[in-house]
């Protein structure tokens, strides 16, 4: 397995059907657990869209003081186990790019697994088998390289040059689920 | 005391070795000297001592973490703050009754969780208050008259009671009581892991259900035992001790490694309503771009000084940190970089230019390919892949 999540957020349209198809995925609770928002409402309606990065090393993980926050083999880093969450939201604070969520009522914080039970199995997630402009895909990780590589040339096409400083700027975001097996 | 320190192998060893005297002397006065010791419940207390070394290791390891550390720290502070008095006071009281008693919060994720962990976790207790109390011998009865029984704890003799009365049935049957509890929520607790799907998605057998199997087997084989001398004259009673023995061991063992472990750390519970979150969704601390509120001061430092401790750099460019802004303006400010949108440098916190200048080919503005002349590129790049991805 050697998929990528990949997210453009200028192509997200708003219509929020990853957060419909989100509450409807396995252990979700009929809560969504990505985002869809404005980037400015008062200057334009764009939208995009945010799911959870799976970093290596999450700070949100780190910032437990229940050590709560495991990350399973495939790398996906998973919502707070319930019995050891203890609800004191360091995690939402923690995360820089503000991703988990958490319900006061049951007393513990649920973030994106990028679900856990269909991407274990090379399913694509929720969200990305939803989305109908292409903004959340679940790709090959040759395919994400070509796309990147598409998008840093036409860039280049239009008389824009990455420099040392900005090159990341160029490319568009991804992440996802790495293992070695190659088969 | 550095010295003392020094003579031990760790830190934890030093703790277990405390631990460990402190059961041994505790055993030594409440039994006066050994004279009331009850020697056939000494595989119970050579595993007991096994669990209470095996739980100092996993604390110690546990309080070790940096973000443990630094929240048990603030809590532990905290405490000892007379100005704290009465929240921190109304805090413990609100968190023990809340968490532990009643244990609302599973309630609330729905009532068969809330009753099957009510069940497991009352009946443990009392299971486990009975167990120790009579192995290290902190608890023990004695005869005083043909009709009625004192209850001698640490030594020192407390409440008679009539050797048939329903205190005394009570006390008497108190490990079949928490037996039945644990056998009743462990089965529910089961029946849930085995037909539910979305348990499914992230359990694991060793992690989840094996605790499960090894509390059913110690109650299972604890009840057999009653049945065996209450119903059968004792048949087979012998050997079914040991077998419930094992079993218990195997759990005390266990305990301190595997799931079970979330027990003792739910007093750190306490620290949320203690030094963080005073009332239940009232935030004081402001976010730095929106100004809604999402925190409150000291859980951000401690946020913040956890990170750094373990290297994490999300310090901004004008000496803000990623933690000093709300969840939604973190996510906005992501995404901004990303599409390369953000505020004119000088005032980060001025109207952002949503044009960027930078034109993608979406799906409304496909472009014929040759418009780019990049086609036969791109294809000779896809036969010999550059190295440096």
């Amino acid at each position: 397995m050697n998929k990528i999540m990949y997210l453009e957020f200028e192509r997200c349209i708003g219509c929020r059907a990853c957060q419909a198809a989100c509450r409807e995925c396995g252990d979700h609770d009929a809560k969504e657990r990505n985002y869809v928002e404005y980037v400015d409402f008062t200057e334009s309606r764009q939208t995009f869209p945010m799911l959870c990065m799976q970093c290596k090393d999450p700070a949100c993980a780190r910032v437990c003081p229940a050590n709560a926050i495991q990350i399973t083999e495939e790398g996906v880093v998973l919502s707070a186990m319930e019995e050891k969450c203890i609800g004191c939201r360091n995690c939402t604070f923690g995360c820089p790019f503000g991703i988990p969520k958490f319900d006061f009522e049951t007393n513990k914080m649920y973030k994106c697994d990028m679900c856990y039970d269909r991407t274990r199995h090379d399913i694509a997630p929720m969200c990305a088998s939803v989305c109908p402009s292409d903004a959340i895909r679940f790709i090959d990780f040759d395919e994400m390289q070509q796309l990147r590589r598409k998008r840093t040339q036409m860039n280049l096409v239009e008389g824009k040059k990455p420099q040392e400083g900005n090159k990341w700027d160029y490319v568009p975001e991804f992440f996802g689920v790495y293992t070695d097996s190659q088969s | 005391m550095y010295k003392f320190e020094k003579s031990f192998y760790s830190k934890t060893s030093m703790y277990s070795f405390g631990v460990v005297l402190i059961l041994f002397f505790s055993m030594w006065v409440s039994t006066s000297k050994f004279v009331h010791i009850d020697m056939a419940l000494l595989g119970y207390a050579i595993s007991s001592a096994i669990f209470a070394i095996g739980l100092t290791i996993r604390m110690s390891f546990w309080m070790w973490r940096k973000a443990t550390n630094r929240v048990a720290k603030r809590s532990v502070n905290n405490l000892f703050n007379k100005e704290r008095l009465k929240r921190n006071s109304k805090a413990i009281v609100i968190t023990f009754i809340d968490n532990i008693v009643l244990q609302k919060f599973i309630f609330q994720r729905s009532l068969y969780r809330g009753i099957q962990h009510f069940m497991i976790s009352w009946g443990c207790i009392i299971s486990f208050g009975i167990t120790f109390g009579l192995t290290f011998g902190w608890m023990r009865f004695d005869l005083i008259d043909p009709e009625t029984y004192q209850i001698i704890v640490f030594n020192v003799p407390t409440m008679k009671m009539a050797a048939h009365g329903l205190f005394a049935e009570i006390v008497y049957n108190g490990l079949n009581i928490g037996a039945i509890m644990v056998l009743i929520g462990a089965a529910m607790a089961l029946y849930r892991r085995i037909t539910n799907y979305d348990v499914k998605v992230t359990q694991r057998f060793e992690f989840d259900i094996l605790p499960l199997l090894i509390l059913l087997a110690v109650t299972v084989t604890g009840l057999i035992l009653t049945v065996l001398y209450t119903f059968l004259d004792g048949w087979m009673h012998h050997y079914m001790s040991l077998i419930h023995q094992v079993t218990v061991i195997v759990m005390l063992v266990y305990f301190p490694f595997g799931k079970l472990f979330h027990v003792p750390i739910r007093p750190l519970a306490t620290a949320v309503p203690m030094s963080y979150q005073e009332v239940v969704k009232v935030d004081t601390k402001a976010c730095k771009s929106c100004g809604q509120p999402y925190s409150n001061e000291d859980q951000i430092a401690d946020v913040q000084a956890i990170l750094k401790s373990q290297n994490f750099d999300l310090q901004l460019s004008d000496g803000t940190y990623l933690s000093d802004y709300c969840t939604g303006c973190r996510r906005r400010m992501r995404a901004m970089k990303q599409m390369n949108l953000e505020a004119p440098k000088g005032n980060p916190y001025g109207p952002v230019s949503t044009n960027n200048g930078i034109h993608i080919s979406g799906f409304s503005k496909k472009r014929s390919e040759d418009f780019y002349g990049i086609d036969q590129d791109s294809k000779e790049e896809t036969e010999n892949e550059p190295v440096s991805r």
